[in-house]
């Protein structure tokens, strides 16, 4: 490796992390303007139009609060815990291909940060990291609500990993390949003529089970049982303040956005335009730079319509009770993984390939 | 470059490793561990084994020490409790120990001979592995398969509540 491309490598890893930390600040301003349209109240409208500027305030707000820590706390682990639980949402990023390549200066660059052969274990793993922050922090709190929190969190990550790792392994199958940049590129084209050559036509049942475990992983509503508020109080962060609770904040929108990458990457054909190739959509355009861009703001879209979905579904649902969620990867969303492995490989014996 | 890199990992392994034993507080220990894994993982990385250091991050780091640190904050096990050692507890896992230690030098002495050079990378993309498992290694691989198995029954059974005669 030389200068310039470890200096390329450093460039592109800033450059996209930045990039998707914006979503953050997005996020919190759709998720409450969603909720007064849902609820029929009008939502933030003080801070600048719209109330757009809201997320600014808010981030302000945090910023310039005192960041106390409880006396009664395990000082080291509480102040570690938000890092914790932010880290591996930030580093997951890096395996997550965004666009083909762009041609700058006479050198190809691939859009994304590093290309793993096994990048889709890669999510997996660093993603399961994450419980630790929750873990950590309530248990370091040294309050009986934030520990509970926690307790839920540690089973409830245990028990979604499983279906999640066996929805991955249908799509797995179908692509013969651990390379998310792999699975998007075989995702060109048209199925039969008329779908989009995309995983979720060949794995729907796969995806089901992935967009299920993917809101218990994330621990959102319906599944947000670590932090129910009407139970626990806060849960896990009940002794969080200021900027350490916004980094929790933050670490969940991140995951919310790898979760919807991912979704988007395995089962929705990345960075493709539904029925049009990349040659004959660079034909048109006739620059490989524009492509990128298209392909970048495909991506993007994709992600987004994923990201208004969690937001929906958070101000529809009512939350599950402990024992229902528990139930529902064991006896459920497992089983039906399972069977889903076994028929996708049959169906593949018979049919040859795909 | 490489060794630069290898002898930090090595050290960091051994020093969190040394951690997991020598903390007084058992959630230190469990976070020591989930470090030592890491240290694991960058040191199959380095070797050129990325599925194998990706599934040590996987179960290991993210499932197993999980549930540790789970059972021991259900428990609750902060103060240690002073307990009589007794004899037979010694004898025991003195046994242990050295049946451990003969079992690593022996599988030490065979394999010095061969220790892999940082050059030459490993042959280990999952392609490799499963054909591995799934050929030469298949016998072992259902036995231990089946060994876990029956070690999950027998646990269950076991932890199982006994029922209770309805009058």
């Amino acid at each position: 490796m030389t200068l310039i491309d470890f200096i390329i490598a450093a460039l592109k890893a800033i450059v996209i992390l930045v990039a998707v930390i914006q979503v953050v600040p997005v996020m919190i301003y759709v998720e409450r303007k969603v909720a007064a349209l849902i609820q029929d109240r009008p939502g933030p409208n003080r801070v600048g139009p719209f109330g757009l500027l809201q997320p600014v305030a808010d981030a302000l707000k945090f910023l310039l609060k005192e960041d106390p820590i409880p006396h009664y706390t395990n000082r080291l682990l509480y102040t570690l815990a938000p890092f914790l639980s932010l880290i591996p949402a930030c580093l997951v990023i890096a395996a997550l291909p965004i666009a083909d390549k762009a041609v700058l200066f006479g050198r190809e660059i691939t859009i994304q940060i590093a290309d793993l052969d096994v990048s889709l274990i890669y999510v997996l793993a660093i993603g399961s990291l994450g419980v630790y922050g929750i873990l950590f922090g309530g248990w370091a709190s040294n309050n009986k609500f934030s520990l509970i929190g926690s307790l839920r969190s540690a089973s409830q990550m245990v028990s979604y990993e499983l279906p999640l790792g066996l929805a991955a392994v249908g799509a797995v199958m179908v692509f013969g390949t651990f390379s998310l940049r792999e699975m998007v590129i075989q995702q060109e084209g048209t199925l039969l003529g008329i779908l989009p050559n995309w995983g979720v036509f060949y794995q729907p049942i796969g995806f089901l089970i992935f967009l299920v475990a993917s809101f218990a992983e994330t621990n959102r509503l319906p599944f947000d049982l670590p932090e129910s508020e009407a139970e626990l109080v806060a849960g896990f962060h009940t002794e969080y303040g200021s900027m350490k609770f916004a980094t929790f904040f933050m670490a969940e929108y991140m995951n919310l956005a790898t979760m919807s990458g991912l979704m988007t990457v395995i089962y929705f054909g990345g960075w493709h335009l539904p029925w049009v190739s990349d040659a004959k959509l660079l034909e048109i355009l006739g620059s490989q730079n524009l492509l990128c861009i298209i392909q970048v703001a495909t991506y993007i879209f994709k992600v987004s319509v994923f990201m208004f979905l969690y937001v929906l579904i958070r101000w529809t649902l009512p939350r599950f009770r402990f024992d229902q969620l528990l139930t529902l990867s064991w006896g459920s969303l497992i089983p039906i993984g399972l069977i889903n492995i076994v028929v996708s490989a049959v169906l593949m014996y018979v049919l040859g390939g795909k | 470059m490489k060794e630069a890199v290898f002898t930090f990992f090595s050290l960091f392994t051994l020093l969190t490793a040394a951690g997991v034993i020598l903390s007084r507080n058992i959630i230190y220990s469990a976070f020591n561990l989930v470090l030592c894994f890491f240290g694991l993982a960058s040191l199959y990385l380095l070797w050129g084994a990325t599925f194998l250091s990706m599934i040590q991050i996987l179960i290991y780091a993210g499932a197993i020490v999980v549930l540790f640190v789970f059972v021991v904050m259900l428990l609750n096990f902060e103060k240690p409790t002073e307990q009589k050692t007794r004899f037979s507890i010694i004898v025991l896992s003195s046994a242990g120990v050295w049946t451990l230690a003969l079992i690593l030098l022996r599988v030490l002495s065979k394999s010095l001979g061969e220790i892999p050079s940082l050059e030459t990378p490993a042959k280990a993309s999952v392609r490799t592995i499963s054909k591995l498992l799934f050929s030469q290694y298949l016998w072992p691989f259902e036995v231990l398969t089946v060994f876990l198995l029956a070690l999950i029954v027998g646990i269950f059974v076991l932890a199982r509540p006994e029922k209770e005669e309805t009058p």
